[in-house]
């Protein structure tokens, strides 16, 4: 159900006037029409879509702050967007809001080889950081699947992981430093090339903060030399609770692989019609093993793994040979978002995160689920963190079948808290799963994230309607308003 | 002082509420042993949370394990080499650093500092493994925020926040951590040569997909078979993990590429004790003088030391962490905040006396914009400013 913030009249009663000044901040880049407004109407939650009240399309840090000065100061709430790929309807516009889209900014500004970094504007997609690195056998290591569409500043906002993110980290691990515009305007620098920050480590809250904290306008992220070598391990079985249970036993004798995915028998036969990727046809369950390092550390984690699957029952251990069938194998695992989308008119990828003890159990209740409310699913998953992402099949046009899929997707998720995990491992609350931030925070905890909020934001115009399940106005939740830097009670004692 | 002991969250949340409601200043100490690191705390009454220990649930397969907040950092050590692993930022004990004995450490009190070792270089710090907590806030009310598992992202990343915040944002109660398996072995390849030189080789090396674990670079004055005045020849020192034949790969690779530069190898366990040494800054901690610590990056180290003037010094991550013995003066901190402002970066004075703590800016001041926004996260979750005034900044 959609449930965003009720429409301030009194900014759609000024919409031409506030047109015409945003023409004036950003004299090309302002969309008005219909007609173009509606390619901009919400992101890869497709399930919600909401044409925003005017959309802005700057290409200079300068025009961000001016913008964000002007919206403040004219009341206006703002929802800042990348490549439009959340799957949590992060950037789902408002109808009287400002959709501010960094997609013109798309410069890679430096790289730095000898600090290990670069430094690129928000619109810069993910895949094209490692391609201007790659020449020089570097690379970035926060690998979406999404990621020749999505972009670097959506990537900080959403902490986005990928498959190789159990050992190298996501997106907060591999982001050294940001510069953030905040509503009134104003620039500021967190981190950089250096390690860390002087004071309160803010970075590491903007990262994750889902478009709410700020409009990052320049990111300097980690780069990586590539590994000498790379193996990946094709491992079938014929139950999804011996391929859960080799996962745990990788981990357990002391291997972190570079990438650990998992996909059951639905997922398997979906991306085979798809692409052929060339997995084992009649396997229940297929785990992609992927090491890499020096060349003897990858063949020696490669044959412990071979050994530990076998030693938990698996069918077929299979390593790949050369680099076409590697990319063979991953190319199935990377399509399945797709395979499944052409089946379907609609789909629901949830993303909860379990403990990896919990995996065979938490599969089979969500096959139960998959019963009780008569729609498809199949699983696919980021194995060895446990995150896991069951894409719900069903048709938005056919009676109930939206609400239904709501309701397995709210189940999954539910189950995934029950077992001691969490709501969302990548993508995001956004609008999608606010609604059960209970299950995970009392009201207590909520109300805490909510004042970090208005620390940034005490007018609530950055993103309103994401990720908290009521708005609550700052002034109720004790805010008060620091000026100048001075702090209130400046009159307790101090040194 | 006055001193008020708990051993429960919710006891410190009934400390805290009453405090706040009498605007009483309030001292958290965990362990203790770097209560003289940062400003001096404006407080007459000491939240002691030292009782507040125990690990909570470890679970080796999941690579997490949960504690209450002042479980001694030797007792989880100990608990994780059981399972052969560790926490992978390789926390400092800087107890010694301000005269306090050795193996005191709090988890709290590691997080609170985001006190990280030479493993920061590959590994992250403190903040890259802190995945939950509780902690009780300015109000008096016990909040939870991240969770138990590596991958989260709901809701905004609180755990990270209070690393590094020397507790003026809420009273750590029970921290979340991840865990990594321990390094099967660990050697070194050292080379004998100028700090300039030196420093260069350590970005060299970082860029050899070798994953070293450790790029830190001592100069000749701390050798002791040196003359006074030294020869330019210190010791640029690699550390890098693997089990057997991986880690001679690694020292083999870095042998050749270093070639024809003076070189030994270094074994496990001087590996491990060197590398612990200088996480715990325990080349300056025998010169009895006061101490800086200065962020650069990397590629700037070498300038940036030069610009300081310090004689006593030594690089960790790979020259982005230099440690200097310099005095804590009004005339270092210009300098040092001269060098941050030319290369980017932070100095903060980690060794100094209370007098020449309470006078200086101990933490890198801040551009207004962030001063202000600093300020207004700290009224989030401490509004009545309670919790270790003065600590960081004069008025915060
Ligand atoms: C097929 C497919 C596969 C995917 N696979 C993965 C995956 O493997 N791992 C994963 O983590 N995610 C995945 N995603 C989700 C999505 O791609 C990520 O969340 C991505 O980071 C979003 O980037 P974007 O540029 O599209 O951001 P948008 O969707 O435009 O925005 C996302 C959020 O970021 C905010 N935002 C955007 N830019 C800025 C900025 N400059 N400053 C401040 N806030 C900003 C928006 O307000 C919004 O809240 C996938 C999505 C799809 C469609």
């Amino acid at each position: 159900m959609l449930d965003l913030p009720a429409p301030d009249m009194a900014v759609l009663a000024r919409r031409g006037a506030i047109v015409r000044a945003l023409r004036t901040i950003v004299p090309d880049g302002v969309i008005s029409d219909e007609a173009t407004l509606t390619a901009y109407d919400g992101d890869a939650l497709t399930a919600y879509r909401q044409r925003p009240m005017v959309c802005v399309l700057p290409q200079t840090t300068e025009q961000v702050s001016a913008l964000l000065a002007y919206a403040a100061a004219e009341n206006i709430r703002v929802v800042p967007r990348g490549a439009g790929t959340s799957l949590s309807g992060g950037s789902l516009p408002l109808a009287d809001g400002i959709l501010l889209g960094l997609s013109r900014m798309t410069k890679v500004l430096e790289v730095d080889y000898e600090n290990r970094c670069a430094v690129v504007q928000p619109g810069v997609t993910n895949a094209s950081v490692t391609r201007a690195v790659q020449a020089a056998g570097f690379y970035y290591a926060p690998d979406p699947s999404s990621q020749i569409a999505c972009s670097i500043g959506g990537n900080v906002a959403e902490n986005s992981g990928g498959i190789h993110c159990l050992k190298y980290g996501l997106t907060t691990q591999n982001l050294m430093g940001v510069e953030l515009v905040l509503i009134n305007g104003e620039r500021i620098r967190l981190g950089g090339k250096h390690a860390g920050d002087g004071g309160l480590d803010l970075l590491s809250v903007v990262c994750g903060s889902e478009g709410l904290l700020g409009v990052v306008t320049e990111a300097t992220l980690r780069i990586l030399p590539k590994a000498q070598a790379t193996r990946t391990l094709l491992i079938a079985y014929d139950s999804v609770r011996k391929a859960g249970e080799t996962v745990a036993a990788i981990i357990a004798a002391g291997i972190i692989p570079a990438a650990l995915e998992f996909m059951d028998r639905p997922c398997i036969a979906t991306v085979e019609a798809f692409c052929a990727p060339g997995y084992p046809p009649d396997a229940e369950a297929i785990l992609i093993a992927e090491v890499d390092g020096m060349d003897s550390e990858a063949e020696d984690e490669a044959r412990r793994i071979g050994k530990i699957a076998k030693a938990n029952g698996a069918t077929s251990v299979r390593e790949c040979a050369s680099d076409e069938e590697r990319a063979r194998a991953w190319s199935g695992r990377k399509a399945a978002f797709g395979a499944m989308g052409r089946l379907t008119p609609d789909m629901l990828c949830m993303d909860g995160t379990i403990p990896r003890k919990a995996l065979a159990d938490v599969l089979e209740r969500i096959a139960e689920f998959a019963i009780k409310y008569r729609l498809g699913c199949c699983n696919v998953f980021h194995a060895g963190d446990g995150n896991l992402h069951p894409l719900i099949v069903f048709d938005c046009m056919k009676e109930g079948e939206l609400e239904r899929a709501e309701a397995f997707g709210a189940d999954i998720l539910k189950l995934c808290v029950e077992m001691g995990g969490v709501l969302t491992g990548e993508h995001g609350v956004g609008v999608e799963k606010k609604a059960l931030m209970g299950e995970m925070f009392s009201d207590t905890d909520l109300a805490q994230q909510e004042r970090l909020k208005c620390a940034f934001d005490s007018a609530y115009l950055l993103n309103p309607g994401k990720v908290f399940p009521s708005l609550h106005a700052c002034v109720e939740l004790g805010h008060m308003h620091v000026r100048d830097g001075r702090m209130p009670f400046a009159n307790l004692p101090r040194m | 002082m006055q001193r008020i002991a708990t051993a429960s969250e919710i006891g410190i949340a009934d400390a805290v509420r009453h405090a706040a409601e009498t605007k009483t200043p309030l001292e958290i100490v965990s362990g203790g042993t770097k209560r003289k690191f940062g400003r001096p705390v404006a407080a007459e009454t000491m939240l002691d949370v030292s009782a507040i220990t125990g690990i909570v649930k470890y679970e080796p397969e999941e690579l997490v394990i949960t504690a209450r907040a002042a479980t001694p950092l030797a007792e989880i050590e100990a608990v994780l080499a059981t399972k052969k692993q560790t926490l992978g930022f390789a926390p400092t004990d800087w107890g010694p650093l301000f005269g306090e004995p050795k193996g005191k450490a709090t988890l709290a009190g590691i997080v609170a500092t985001n006190a990280s070792g030479a493993r920061r270089v590959k590994a992250g710090a403190a903040r890259d493994h802190v995945i939950g907590c509780r902690f009780v806030n300015g109000r008096g009310e016990a909040i939870k925020a991240g969770g138990f598992v590596i991958k989260n992202v709901t809701g905004f990343d609180l755990p990270k926040l209070m690393c590094g915040a020397f507790g003026t944002l809420g009273v750590l109660t029970e921290l979340t951590l991840r865990v990594t398996p321990a390094p099967p072995r660990v050697s070194t390849l050292a080379l004998r040569t100028s700090p300039q030189e030196g420093l260069r080789a350590l970005r060299e090396a970082a860029k050899l997909s070798l994953d070293p674990t450790g790029l830190a670079y001592i100069p000749d004055v701390f050798d002791p078979d040196e003359t006074e005045g030294g020869t330019g020849g210190g010791l640029a020192l690699i550390r890098v993990e693997g089990s057997h034949a991986p880690l001679e790969d690694k020292l083999a690779r870095l042998t050749a590429r270093f070639a024809g530069l003076d070189t030994i190898v270094l074994d496990d366990d001087t590996t491990r004790i060197l590398f612990r040494d200088i996480g715990d800054g325990k080349f300056l901690l025998s010169r009895n003088c006061d101490i800086w610590r200065l962020c650069v990056p990397q590629s700037d180290a070498h300038a940036a030391v030069e610009a300081s003037g310090a004689r006593f010094w030594y690089a960790d991550w790979a020259g982005g962490l230099l440690w200097l013995g310099l005095p804590a003066s009004e005339e270092t901190a210009t300098q040092l905040r001269f060098i941050t402002k030319k290369f980017g970066g932070h100095a903060t004075l980690m060794r100094g006396d209370a007098a020449a703590r309470a006078r200086l800016p101990v933490f890198e001041p801040e551009a207004p914009a962030r001063a202000t926004l600093t300020r207004s996260v700290k009224h989030a979750f401490d509004p009545e400013t309670i919790f270790n005034p003065g600590r960081m900044y004069k008025d915060l």
